[in-house]
């Protein structure tokens, strides 16, 4: 469970700039949330704080049962490690290492062993339909099956959380739509998917979209589940 | 956690992804490790060289002669070396209470005596001496025997001969001991052979005297005496007993020398610890400037690697914020990038090794200076790389673990 309370964050600089307004929101276990909002509109700056990457100047967030606002940079480090899947708009893999090496780097943090981490990534590139291209350095990949990298990378700690900003916003809309896929996998196991986009097709495969506006939530759509087993 | 061997795989595989630039950071530190090892090899081999060959007249030497610059015009018409028989029997006696271990009379004849061979004559140094000399001036004996008390008393006409008059005289294959030679037209029988020493260094900058070690023919200086009929000295060698004394105890033997002969003859010495005081401040500075030209060298390279590692934090900014969205600590961020700092160093402080190595080995087969490999110096030279590196990595190191995840992921 997600629970953010009075969120607040202002961004210091000659002119501060005001990007959440005490926001509050809270996350199911197993929701998939959808956030929209046009730019400026601080869905970014919010992601970031759910998925542990950003600070803000007050407030409350509990992930689970742990509140965040207490932990310093090598916690929330580990936090994100064992709790937080990421997926980037970017892909951010490292342009030097394989596509297996890629999945595993987040085993690296926390320790594990080179034949379960080998093992690990291997079966998760198996997973997302790439057990075939392990060894292929990501210039060598095409951008859907560098984002489905990517995934496996965010999946292989197995987290409670994904985080995922703009997914498929380097992506054509069909292999968009194929990377939706996977999202609608991990849903159906039962992650909860927290998804900043701008494309409404792609926030329509949520559970729920949350609408941003300078700082403030101004619309919350449920959706009926259709395949999630969430509440 | 990571472990460490995870650690350097990460950095080794980012140092290889990078190969130029990894090779030269590599050859900026092996440059300054190299000439770093140079320089010691350099003024190392040098010094001992140096000092060796300072060896050969006696580190402990003492010389006390007649000093003529300081004659007034009534002195100075007064021919004659100053100092007699008496003087050195007078000085001998209390040379324990004057800190000198042994004393040597040196009777010159001329400077260059000609020696004749068959129906030639060769140039050889002709010194009187006593049986104490050899000990003065580090002279070793390879042959035959030394000169004794009894042919200094008989004023007998032996000789001891160094290399160099040896093969003026006589073919490579005779045996000279027991020979008689012709020196100046008198038969002098040869009886011991002593050990070639090398002043070749001192004698190439034109401080050796203008005398080779190796052409010396050594008589008793009573010997010469007789052949001059007189029973002049013309200095006396001495060995101090103890180095630091040196001066005080040539203000002694000369204040001796003068009070025998007050208004007649003005006396002067030189020490042996005086040349050594002025060698040590020329190849101390000369160490120096070599060591301040090769640390420069090595401060460059360090910031190769400090530019490189500040050139990877910047281009690797986002898979940084990368890193730390999946887990890596301050900590685990600053290491990669010290341990890469590390990597360079080390690879370039063998490679300097190796290379400076080579290249003194190259500098000691032109210059003929002994190779002295020092252990020390070797462990320094890695350790003072490494330093080199783990400081100039430290900086961009720092600055890439303290970057913010969100913001290290927003830069492009």
């Amino acid at each position: 469970m997600i629970a953010l309370k009075r969120i607040a964050k202002t961004y210091a600089g000659a002119v501060p700039v005001p990007v959440l307004h005490e926001l509050d929101l809270r996350i199911a276990t197993g929701e998939f949330v959808a956030i929209m909002g046009p730019s400026g509109s601080g869905k970014s700056t919010l992601l970031n704080i759910i998925g542990c990457l950003d600070t803000f100047d007050s407030g409350s967030y509990q992930l689970g049962q742990q509140e965040v606002s207490s932990l310093d940079v090598d916690a929330l480090a580990a936090l994100r490690a064992e709790r937080i899947g990421f997926v980037f708009q970017g892909f951010n893999l490292i342009s030097r290492s394989s596509a297996w090496r890629n999945v595993a780097l987040p085993m690296l943090y926390t320790g594990t062993g080179a034949k379960r981490r080998r093992d690990r990534a291997h079966e998760l590139l198996e997973r997302v339909g790439l057990a075939d291209r392990a060894d292929h350095l990501p210039a060598k990949l095409s951008g859907g099956q560098q984002q489905r990298v990517a995934i496996a990378r965010a999946l292989v700690n197995d987290p409670s959380v994904l985080v995922a900003d703009e997914p498929t916003g380097s992506l054509d809309s069909a292999t968009g739509h194929e990377i939706m896929s996977l999202f609608d996998e991990m849903h159906a196991s039962g992650r909860t998917i927290v998804m900043v986009t701008h494309e409404n097709d792609i926030a329509a495969r949520a559970s729920r979209i949350v609408t941003l506006r300078d700082g403030r939530i101004i619309d919350d759509k449920h959706k009926a589940p259709s395949r999630s087993l969430a509440s | 956690m990571i472990s460490w061997s995870d650690r350097f795989a990460e950095s080794i595989a980012a140092l290889r992804d990078n190969r130029l630039r990894t090779a030269l950071s590599v050859l900026g530190i092996a440059i300054g490790i190299a000439a770093v090892m140079i320089v010691s090899t350099i003024s190392r081999g040098g010094n001992h060289l140096v000092f060796s060959e300072l060896e050969t007249f006696g580190l402990n030497s003492v010389w006390a002669y007649r000093d003529w610059a300081n004659d007034s015009p009534l002195e100075r018409q007064r021919n004659g070396s100053g100092i007699d028989s008496r003087d050195v029997q007078v000085i001998s006696e209390q040379r324990e209470a004057l800190g000198i271990r042994s004393l040597s009379p040196i009777v010159r004849h001329y400077r260059n005596t000609p020696a004749r061979r068959g129906a030639e004559f060769a140039n050889i140094q002709l010194i009187g001496a006593n049986v104490d000399y050899l000990d003065i001036v580090n002279d070793r004996l390879i042959g035959g025997r030394s000169m004794m008390q009894h042919d200094e008393e008989q004023r007998l006409a032996v000789a001891l001969v160094a290399p160099e008059a040896v093969t003026k005289l006589f073919d490579a294959d005779e045996n000279p001991i027991g020979k008689v030679i012709d020196i100046d037209g008198r038969r002098i029988t040869i009886i011991g052979l002593l050990a070639g020493k090398s002043r070749d260094f001192l004698s190439s900058i034109g401080s050796a005297g203008g005398e080779s070690a190796n052409d010396r023919v050594i008589v008793p200086w009573t010997y010469l005496q007789r052949v001059r009929g007189d029973n002049e000295v013309d200095h006396l060698h001495m060995a101090v007993q103890n180095f630091d004394e040196a001066a005080s105890v040539a203000d002694e033997v000369v204040g001796i020398l003068s009070r025998r002969h007050a208004g007649h003859f003005n006396y002067t010495s030189e020490t042996m610890a005086s040349y050594i005081a002025t060698t040590d401040t020329i190849l101390g500075g000369v160490a120096i400037v070599g060591t301040i030209a090769a640390s420069i060298s090595l401060l460059v390279g360090g910031m190769g690697i400090m530019n490189m590692m500040g050139t990877a934090v910047l281009e690797r900014t986002r898979e940084i914020g990368l890193r730390m969205a999946v887990g890596a600590r301050q900590q685990d961020i600053l290491l990669q990038f010290l341990i890469e700092a590390a990597v360079i160093s080390l690879v370039g402080g063998v490679i300097g090794l190796l290379v400076g190595a080579g290249i003194s080995v190259v500098v000691v087969w032109l210059t003929g200076f002994p190779l002295l490999p020092s252990v020390v110096g070797i462990v320094g030279a890695m350790c003072v790389s490494v330093v080199v590196g783990l400081l100039s990595g430290l900086l961009p190191a720092r600055r890439a673990s303290r970057l913010k995840p969100v913001e290290a992921l927003r830069t492009d």
